[in-house]
């Protein structure tokens, strides 16, 4: 396969490019979703092409195939540039790629367990007795558990030299258990909701969480929602926790982030950003103890890689330093704007899709006190707990997220729970309200595998470590 | 494009091969092209050719399915055994129907050469002259335009043997001032269809008058909203509430409530893949002929939609809305209608005394509380003041945060002329919907831009 691959590419220099480079993708992915005690779908999916990228005369094109052959890449690779040249006739200025060292190199993630040798009837039978404990209510009428495994292997090479292999093992496993009664309709769900939690890891991260001990516990705060009282709507002070802190950090610091929102290449599907170029280093985004860092290094993240989709090696960069706006996550074209190499964060979800710049491991990082230490501290407050909705305009300034679940917060004790909780707030007024980020022993790396962006559209794996955070004066209860 | 026989003799072929009691095969074939613009230049141009296969093999009542990308007789093979092998090791579903049986499909006309044929050069052509006619007004423009052309053919081992060659294009047109913006779309099986001078005129006229935008407090106000508002409103209810799985879990607004009235009495939806007034396709992805489905009639609730697994918990019939394999349990409208009324938008600015118009909505999410389809979302790319039957001007983008039950049963005009709006589906479906004076809609927060 390199050498079909090292042939095309030999191909596009000859061809006149001002640079390409080839992605050559294998995925395979297993999906195990069980509900009611019923496994209502197991599924194997395996999908390999190539795409290839092509600069020519300062313009992009791209072009793609699921038919693997010599043949094929010589014809995709003529097709990249007869779209390239297209897409030159609308050319204001030549496309400019910042440097980039020509890696040769090969990496693979780190896991204990290959989940697709883990027996089926081990999978499946620990999604059964979750949904077992689940439904041990007459009031928990729909019970879902799932998992789901992607093991990715990518080739990668450039009319500059590079040469890449990567092999990356990506696991997955949630539950959540819907309580009804008298048409009150409750959730709740673990480790978080829409699938659960995600990280590079194998089958041990699946082991390790502690599933049918936990689906107790979930179950029982659904039946209780049924009788919450629904969160007043209020101005108050919040901690938020888990997961759904790191949607915070997504929405509201990961999206503006990114490089091409700023320069207005995704106006038409996901919008723009606030964070203009002239507020880079010029804003204060947030309060002091808000440290935000881009970390591809990181182990085990679903953003974790050792090069991005161009060939730039994974780095740690810092978005957000003791509040002030710092960084952007860039690639090679848009770094070059700023006179900048790239930091490395532009990824496609597959074969066939262009690289965009994507989140990696965007975090909020650790601070002083304990979750505990934070819920003594606070007189008067609510904590909220794991996404149930989320929104925010295409500047990423006005969000609007819902929880499943609140406790209220008296003189430094966790109350009664609350149903329906929801707060929203204007991105840099709610940072900057944040006066306390919890240490590293709450602070865990979630996975998110439905990032979207660009047309047409790409689902991307990303993760935040966040630790819970508490922020002042928040708009609670807006829901009508 | 693979064609119809050879996709057909090579899946028989496999199919004969399976050691399952009842085998499905299902082909996706796509080559697309998409021209994506920004800042009036073309910043991304891809093309894709890719072919999907999924089998779905059942061993008495246990059920597996695999998938590839390649259409090698081997690889198929191996899937096809790798199906086998996830059903033999699944555990049994009393609820698992028997695959669906032979039917005969309506000829549709969903496939045009000239649209299958259309160049990136062609798209390139195409939106040079937005740019151009933009530039005459110091606007910039942003948007994406594509063409693609895909075939999907259902085989199975009772018979079925469903095929459609289909074509699409869709492109959307925002301009954009420094302070304000505009947007237009079309959609439709022939590019010649799209117009082009229509939809760049709507999306310049719409940021030009919405420059300098004023701010207006969050609050109840009556509003217009335009085709594009009401399908984005509309796909997030086919999300929450008219699938059969949101139905029976409870989790949807009509749950328990068919023959029941829970919308206004002007608001009637239909599900039809047969009615070429949208994207029409003729059948699911189980091989069943779609039918109509009448999901709220004259505000009052009729049905959700079902494929064979859903349909036989009911004792009736799939009425053709079953997606792919991976999803079994999630029948879904793809061809979605909302019925006009006699009124026009004209007619609409005209009544309304003090509210809004608004173009379009950006993320909405409608999880909030799905049993009264309580949804929240932003305004975008021309949201204007109406005051006196007149536009006024421009406004500020503003947060929602309200019950589409309530809206939908607050709708007081629709308008006669409806829009084929795009979806993430737009090749297999679409949204069909008029505009709609909505009295007393609540926005629950403010932007500043």
């Amino acid at each position: 396969m390199k050498e079909k691959i090292r042939t095309t590419v030999s191909h596009l220099k000859r061809s006149g490019v001002d640079y390409a480079d080839l992605r050559l993708v294998r995925k395979t992915t297993e999906s195990i979703a069980v509900k009611n005690n019923n496994v209502e779908s197991l599924s194997r999916d395996e999908n390999y092409g190539f795409g290839i990228r092509v600069l020519y005369s300062g313009a992009w094109g791209f072009a793609s195939s699921s038919i693997v052959t010599p043949a094929e890449m010589k014809r995709v690779a003529e097709e990249a540039i007869e779209i390239a040249k297209a897409s030159a006739t609308t050319l204001k200025k030549p496309v400019i790629l910042a440097e980039c060292d020509p890696y040769v190199d090969s990496y693979a993630s780190k896991y204990e367990i290959d989940p697709f040798s883990v027996p089926l009837e081990e999978k499946i039978g620990l999604l059964l007795e979750v949904n077992s404990v689940l439904l041990k209510d007459k009031r928990a009428k729909v019970a879902k558990s799932s998992m789901d495994f992607y093991d990715t292997r990518k080739f990668f090479a450039s009319t500059e030299g590079a040469l890449l292999e990567q092999e990356i093992l990506e696991s997955g496993v949630g539950m959540e258990v819907t309580a009804i009664e008298g048409g009150e309709v409750q959730k709740r769900s673990y480790p978080s909701s829409h699938g659960g939690d995600f990280a590079t890891r194998g089958y041990e991260f699946v082991r390790a969480m502690d599933l049918v001990g936990s689906a107790e516990r979930v179950r029982e705060e659904a039946v209780a929602l049924l009788k919450a009282k629904p969160l007043p709507s209020t101005s108050a002070t919040i901690i938020i926790t888990g997961s759904q802190m790191a949607l915070q950090v997504h929405e509201s610091c990961g999206h503006p982030t990114e490089l091409d929102r700023v320069l207005g290449t995704e106006i038409s599907l996901a919008g723009g950003s606030f964070l203009s170029l002239d507020k880079l280093d010029n804003l204060q985004y947030g309060s002091k103890v808000v440290d935000i860092t881009a970390d591809a290094s990181l182990e085990g993240g679903l953003g974790s890689f050792a090069y991005d989709d161009e060939g730039v090696k994974a780095q740690r960069s810092y978005l957000v330093k003791e509040g002030r706006f710092v960084g952007y996550l860039t690639s090679r074209e848009t770094a070059a704007v700023l006179n900048q190499r790239s930091n490395g964060t532009m990824r496609a979800d597959g074969w066939n899709r262009l690289p965009l710049i994507r989140m990696t491991n965007i975090n909020l990082e650790p601070g002083e006190p304990s979750l505990e230490e934070l819920i003594a501290d606070t007189k008067s407050g609510y904590l909220l707990d794991t996404n149930k909705s989320w929104s925010i305009d295409d500047q990423r300034l006005n969000f609007q997220f819902g929880t499943e679940i609140a406790w209220e917060i008296r003189n430094g004790k966790l109350r009664g729970i609350f149903k329906n909780p929801v707060y929203t707030g204007i991105t840099p007024e709610f940072w900057n309200s944040c006066d306390a980020v919890c240490n590293r022993k709450d602070w865990h790396l979630w996975g998110i595998p439905n990032c979207g962006k660009g047309e047409p559209q790409q689902v991307m794996h990303v993760a935040h470590g966040t630790s819970p955070a508490r922020f002042h004066n928040v708009k609670i209860g807006v829901s009508r | 494009m693979i064609g119809k026989d050879r996709i057909f003799s090579t899946l028989e072929a496999i199919l004969k091969k399976s050691p399952a009691e009842q085998t499905e095969a299902v082909l996706i074939g796509t080559t697309s092209g998409l021209t994506r613009y920004a800042n009036s230049t073309i910043h991304q141009n891809v093309a894709e050719t890719d072919t999907k296969i999924y089998f779905r093999t059942s061993v008495g009542k246990k059920m597996g399915v695999a998938s590839t990308n390649s259409f090698v007789p081997e690889d198929l093979k191996r899937t096809l055994l790798n199906s086998y092998y996830l059903a033999e090791n699944q555990r049994q579903n009393p609820d698992l129907p028997e695959l669906p049986p032979k039917a005969t499909y309506p000829k549709l006309q969903t496939y045009l050469k000239s649209t299958a044929s259309f160049t990136p050069k062609q798209r390139a052509d195409k939106v040079k002259r937005i740019f151009k006619k933009a530039a005459k007004f110091d606007l910039d423009i942003a948007g994406s335009f594509s063409t693609s052309q895909s075939e999907v053919a259902v085989v199975n081992s009772n018979g079925v043997r469903a095929y459609q060659p289909l074509t699409g294009a869709s492109i959307n047109v925002i301009a954009l001032s420094p302070d304000s913006s505009g947007y237009a779309e079309g959609l439709s099986r022939r590019v010649r269809d799209l117009d082009f001078e229509a939809i760049t005129d709507t999306a310049i006229r719409k940021c030009l008058d919405s420059k300098n935008p004023k701010e207006i407090k969050p609050g109840r106000y009556d509003v217009i909203l335009e085709p594009c508002a009401v399908g984005s409103i509309m796909e997030w209810l086919n999300y929450i509430a008219f699938g059969a799985r949101q139905f029976h879990e409870g989790t949807s607004f009509v749950s328990g409530k068919i023959g029941k009235k829970v919308l206004g009495e002007n608001i009637t939806i239909y599900d039809d893949g047969n009615d070429g007034g949208g994207i029409a396709f003729p059948f699911d992805f189980e091989g069943v002929p779609k039918k109509r489905v009448w999901l709220i009639q004259k505000g009052i609730a009729k049905g959700v939609v079902h494929n064979s697994l859903t349909a036989k918990r009911e004792e009736g019939q799939s009425t053709g809305h079953a997606l792919t394999p991976e999803y079994p349990e999630d029948p879904m409208a793809l061809n979605l209608f909302v019925k006009g009324g006699n009124g026009s938008l004209r007619r609409m600015i005209s009544s309304v005394e003090r509210g809004l118009l608004i173009t379009r909505f950006h993320y909405i999410n409608g999880y909030l509380d799905t049993t009264k389809a309580l949804m929240t979302g932003m305004t975008r790319d021309g949201t204007f003041l109406i005051k006196e039957g007149k536009v006024k001007h421009g406004l500020k983008n503003l947060r929602f945060t309200d019950s589409m039950v309530r809206a939908f049963s607050n709708v007081v005009m629709l308008s006669r002329e409806r829009q084929v709006i795009n979806s993430w589906w737009q090749d297999i479906g679409s949204l069909v919907c008029p505009a709609m004076l909505v009295k007393d809609f609540n926005f629950s927060g403010k932007t500043e831009f």
